[in-house]
């Protein structure tokens, strides 16, 4: 038996559909097996929110009096990107202040940077704003100094490259003898923690392994508000080495996502500070998978404990980029608390927060079980294992020495 | 009997008022001002500790909180901002004597009594939910 992605609507929009969490799927198909659960089931949600670079704000803010092209932009000292257009710019959630001491000190603290101008902005708070130009002819401003937020803005956009990771590395470390600061958190000598950062089995793209029904125009939940998956995200990797039951053993499939920021609340979108690495930006996200037929529920009643993800050493093989991982471990290990590795037992940390995707799978359950949120059939699928598509390293060819003449 | 540990904050309005004065005058409580810092007409913070029967020093926050004071509890020298706080459990893995742990529902709990106030918890957490209260009252 199957459906389409018609039918779920119309039910949907009857306020008939049975929309269940990618965490209630898996004890309902255990119980009435898989046919049966797809039959009754026409919905899973899923949900996750962990800090995630690769996210920035795409702003236009409307035209001043006079007209200015603006050349270097700053949201509360933090820097823009303006080579777009005139009143076109873009904050990366990773950017900051030029005079922030980053790790001269270190560790450094990374208090603020844009990630924080973002969830600012979505709080609706004041931002301070500061640009510059060459002055033109028909843009001859120079200079602006003004109070701006988000009731003012013409649009903000977030627009994410890279977003939802299928899976990802957990973290120790291994060799050095002090704590290391990474982005995946402080790590303990003598692998004195783990950390990981992924919501499992609640997780999007681990629930929709082959990429069957998330793809590009996908509309999901985005920060509180709607958004919708515009590309595979960069770094999509849809062969990373997949377990026997075909889920991937390491970071695969990414999402490229987009949304408008007037819609979202703060509560979704948090800047991030990382100790002794910078600053960034978690995002809550929720995919809709649409219970398409057995295949699809069979996906989505993947358990923590069929999940595996690589431990690599961040105090050497990671940033080195060699070596192998240490061990595979579940997300049932890691989310109880203690890992076994190389006969010690370890604590461990999650990055990511289960409250909140849980909030938000329950949110996005809520808006589809009341008609107000209608699914979506990928415009174009993103590509799948054996497309060809990787990521790959860096290609870094020498530059010959030139003989500079004078 | 009560002992209980607060960060009183007063906005500007409320400087130039007797509110302590009345505090210990009407609810019957001791109160030992650990820190302040408040000048006229500017916003100003102080740390106290209130003592009295359970019932006044309850008595005696709800005072405050309709006088408008800005309250917040402190758990020895640890400020955890509920609020701020995701519950993604980054910092429990640094908290050595197991005050910061994740509870069956995976939301992260502190047990003030366990706490030796040792602060490597509070560069740990991306959100700056955990503080002390050394640098809140600075």
């Amino acid at each position: 038996m199957s459906k389409t992605y018609e039918e779920i609507n119309d039910k949907i929009k009857k306020g008939k559909a049975v929309v269940v969490t990618a965490e209630e799927v898996i004890g309902i198909v255990r119980q009435k097996g898989a046919k049966k659960a797809a039959r009754e089931i026409d919905v899973v949600t899923t949900g996750t929110f962990a800090p995630m670079c690769s996210s920035g704000a795409l702003i236009n803010t409307g035209h001043t009096k006079p007209k200015m092209n603006f050349k270097q932009a700053w949201l509360n000292r933090v820097p823009a990107y303006c080579g777009i257009a005139a009143v076109d710019l873009y904050i990366g959630a990773t950017s900051i202040p030029e005079d922030d001491p980053a790790n001269k000190v270190f560790p450094g603290r990374f208090v603020y940077g844009g990630g924080h101008v973002i969830e600012d902005l979505i709080a609706g708070k004041e931002i301070i704003f500061e640009a510059q130009s060459y002055g033109t002819q028909c843009y001859p401003r120079k200079e602006l100094l003004a109070k701006i937020r988000m009731a003012d803005l013409n649009s903000a956009t977030l627009l994410n490259p890279r977003n939802a990771y299928q899976n990802y590395n957990v973290a120790v470390n291994a060799r050095a003898k002090h704590p290391i600061y990474t982005y995946m958190g402080i790590l303990r000598p003598n692998m004195g923690n783990i950390n990981y950062c992924s919501a499992g089995e609640l997780s999007p793209l681990l629930n929709d392994p082959n990429y069957r029904t998330i793809g590009i125009g996908t509309r999901i939940f985005f920060g509180g508000g709607t958004g919708y998956v515009f590309y595979p995200g960069t770094q999509h990797d849809p062969d990373t080495k997949r377990n026997e039951k075909g889920v991937p053993m390491g970071g695969a499939g990414t999402l490229a996502l987009v949304g408008d920021m007037k819609e979202m609340d703060s509560r979704f979108v948090r800047g991030v500070s990382m100790t002794g690495y910078g600053v960034s930006l978690a995002v809550g996200i929720g995919v809709p998978i649409p219970v398409l037929d057995e295949d699809v529920i069979i996906s989505c009643a993947v358990c923590d404990a069929d999940i595996l993800a690589p431990v690599w050493d961040y105090s050497d093989d990671y940033p080195e980029f060699k070596g192998k991982p240490l061990a595979y471990v579940s997300y049932a290990e890691l989310k109880s608390g203690k890992v076994k590795l190389q006969g010690k037992e370890i604590e461990t940390a999650s990055l990511s927060s289960m409250p909140m995707a849980r909030e938000i799978a329950g949110k996005l359950k809520k808006w589809i079980a009341d008609g107000k949120f209608l699914i979506t059939k990928p415009s174009a699928p993103l590509p799948g294992m054996g497309s060809g598509v990787k990521f790959h390293p860096f290609v870094e060819r020498a530059v010959k020495k030139r003989k500079i003449i004078l | 009997m009560a002992k209980k540990s607060a960060i009183l904050h007063f906005g500007h309005d409320l400087v130039e008022r007797p509110i302590i004065s009345d505090l210990i005058r009407n609810h019957d409580v001791s109160v030992n001002i650990l820190q302040a810092s408040i000048t006229p007409e500017e916003d100003g913070t102080m740390f106290v500790q209130i003592e009295g029967t359970d019932k006044a020093v309850k008595k005696a926050f709800d005072y405050l909180k309709e006088e408008g004071v800005g309250l917040i509890f402190p758990a020895k020298n640890l400020i955890w901002d509920k609020d701020k706080c995701t519950d993604c459990g980054a910092c429990v893995a640094q908290c050595l004597v197991r005050a910061l742990t994740v509870n069956e529902s995976k939301k992260l709990d502190f047990d003030s009594d366990k706490c030796i106030a040792c602060g490597l918890c509070i560069p740990a957490c991306p959100y700056h939910a955990l503080e002390s209260v050394t640098d809140h009252l600075s």
